[in-house]
């Protein structure tokens, strides 16, 4: 598996359960040694020598909360902006509380938070120390859509900032809504790039064309825009779906054969099939990859 | 190692254990035995039963021989001496004290800490294993300590309120100093580690208690053994046998750095 992630971007992972991501995670984190390979920051591997400076960069959303009960929700992140040798401990927890619209709740245990508040108060933790760079794991796990909505604002926010973020999740729709370039994962590193250049690269190009009632039924346009360059054509009740070899200069031919034949064009779009068929069909058994 | 991480765990740990005062109720069961205990069978029992240890003739015995190596214990009445060597054999329970309290804590710490699955976010920081297993131990180690402090302030005045006059002089020597002071939290610190080591190869607190709790066995075999006059334990014994818990201690600390795999801890914990 071999990959870079730059300042100001959003990685996503995405994989089936067990597929590795968390251990991904976990080594991108010096959490634990790759078996071969290595881990670079700025070019600076992850060692013995080198871990704790490298890790003290880093904010690590871990797959499950691991928040001290016992201990408030101030304290709780108290003790990590300390550990972090953060300058201002106090200022930096009230930061990533308000942040996270948390810091009403400071003063309760965290045993008496819901499930979607502690993973609020694990990704406020993550942030505490304004690491540069963030590993997250399934950051919206727990989370009610209205609450995801405000992670993913806070993770372009911090995107705009110049973060590097690494975000592990099989939420197919979440990663296509927040990451900039996603790399599939089952044991390996299946694909790596842009969602949408993964669809082209997946399934080629699919152009659409709506179609309003005519004289004609629908079925009798598959010829003409077969005629006219299309391939893997399909007609999805008044809706023609076809595969084009060319990027852009297909589309006028295949609306003018169209017109030409008689038929009325309500609206003519890119078919882009969704992350999820893309995931689908990459880690079938036997799928080429990338 | 970075003092300030050391402290501010240490700290997170001392605040948890507060809020878990249920944890040191077997130190405190334990302390308040090791003070009552001595002054129901050397002062209650007898004097309820009318029977005077100044005339067991094995006790006599044991004292006699006893008062080589104790010399204060000569210049005493029969019946104070018999108070005041029984009071000091006592001493040895609460060394036992401090390897509970401390085994009890620290077992709660790494095993707790695993199953509340805290682990993973706390070595995602920069804190060295060293600083975060010096930092459990120092933290139980305190508690433990502290409560055995307290119960020997509360020995020492019921040895004065209720023993015979010149009793609590007789138990305030070095050999006392050295038995409560030094090898006490020594063998704590001791117990504690290899409690320490333990927890990060089990997954039950309780696994970890009872296998470093067999520390205590070699206190209570000089304990029994001195009680019932087959060896009598010298200062210098003292502290030949607390240097040897001093080097186990270190080679515990050793082994308990060594043994704590963060790769099979992350891994293995589910």
């Amino acid at each position: 598996m071999s990959f870079t992630v730059q300042g100001g971007e959003v990685f996503g992972l995405l994989g089936p359960n067990g597929a590795g991501k968390t251990i991904t995670l976990r080594m991108l984190g010096g959490l634990i040694m790759p078996t071969s390979g290595s881990v670079q920051i700025d070019g600076r591997p992850f060692t013995r020598a080198t871990a704790a400076s490298l890790r003290a960069r880093i904010g690590f959303l871990t797959e499950t909360p691991g928040l001290w009960d016992q201990l408030s929700v101030e304290d709780n992140l108290l003790v990590y902006a300390r550990l972090f040798s953060v300058q201002l401990p106090g200022v930096a927890v009230e930061r990533a509380l308000r942040l996270l619209e948390l810091w009403d709740r400071r003063a309760d245990h965290v045993a008496l938070l819901s499930k979607g508040m502690k993973q609020k108060l694990a990704l406020a933790r993550s942030l505490v120390h304004n690491p540069r760079i963030l590993l997250l794991d399934e950051p919206t796990a727990n989370l009610d859509p209205q609450t995801s909505r405000t992670v993913r604002d806070l993770l372009h926010r911090l995107r705009g900032e110049g973060c590097a973020i690494v975000v592990s999740t099989h939420n197919l729709d979440e990663a296509e809504r927040m990451a900039d370039r996603v790399g599939l994962v089952s044991g390996r590193l299946i694909a790596v790039g842009e969602p949408a250049l993964l669809r082209r690269e997946v399934f080629g190009r699919r152009l659409r064309v709506q179609l309003l009632p005519s004289s004609r039924p629908p079925s009798d346009f598959v010829a003409v825009v077969t005629r006219a360059g299309a391939r893997d054509v399909r007609l999805d009740g008044t809706d023609l779906s076809m595969a084009l070899d060319a990027q852009d200069a297909g589309t006028p031919a295949i609306v003018r054969a169209l017109v030409d034949a008689g038929a009325e064009v309500r609206a003519v779009f890119d078919d882009e099939p969704s992350l999820e068929d893309v995931y689908l069909k990459l880690l079938r058994p036997g799928a080429a990859t990338a | 190692m970075n003092l300030d991480r050391i402290r501010v765990l240490m700290g997170k740990e001392l605040r948890e254990f507060r809020a878990s005062p249920s944890i040191l109720i077997p130190v405190l069961i334990l302390v308040v035995i090791s003070a009552i205990l001595p002054i129901l069978v050397v002062v209650v029992i007898p004097n309820a039963t009318g029977t005077s240890m100044a005339n067991d003739r094995a006790l006599h015995q044991v004292i006699a021989r006893a008062a080589t190596w104790m010399p204060q214990l000569a210049r005493l009445p029969p019946q104070a001496a018999a108070e005041a060597f029984l009071f000091q054999q006592f001493l040895f329970i609460f060394l036992i004290a401090p390897i509970v309290g401390a085994v009890s804590l620290g077992a709660y710490s790494v095993v707790g800490e695993k199953q509340q699955r805290t682990l993973e976010p706390l070595l995602s920081t920069p804190v060295s294993t060293a600083e975060l297993l010096v930092a459990k131990a120092l933290a139980a180690f305190l508690p433990a300590l502290a409560i055995e402090a307290g119960g020997l302030c509360v020995y020492a005045v019921l040895v004065a309120t209720i023993g015979s006059p010149g009793v609590l002089d007789v138990l305030l020597t070095t050999r006392t100093l050295m038995l409560v002071g030094v090898l006490g939290p020594c063998a704590a610190l001791a117990a504690l580690q290899a409690t320490i080591a333990v927890s990060s190869r089990v997954h039950d607190p309780r696994s970890a208690q009872q296998i470093a709790v067999l520390l205590v066995a070699p206190l209570m075999v000089m304990f029994i053994g001195q009680i019932v006059g087959a060896f009598v334990v010298t200062t210098p014994m003292l502290a030949a046998v607390t240097a040897a818990v001093g080097a186990l201690w270190v080679l515990l600390v050793l082994l308990s750095v060594a043994l704590f795999d963060r790769e099979s801890i992350l891994t293995r914990w589910k």
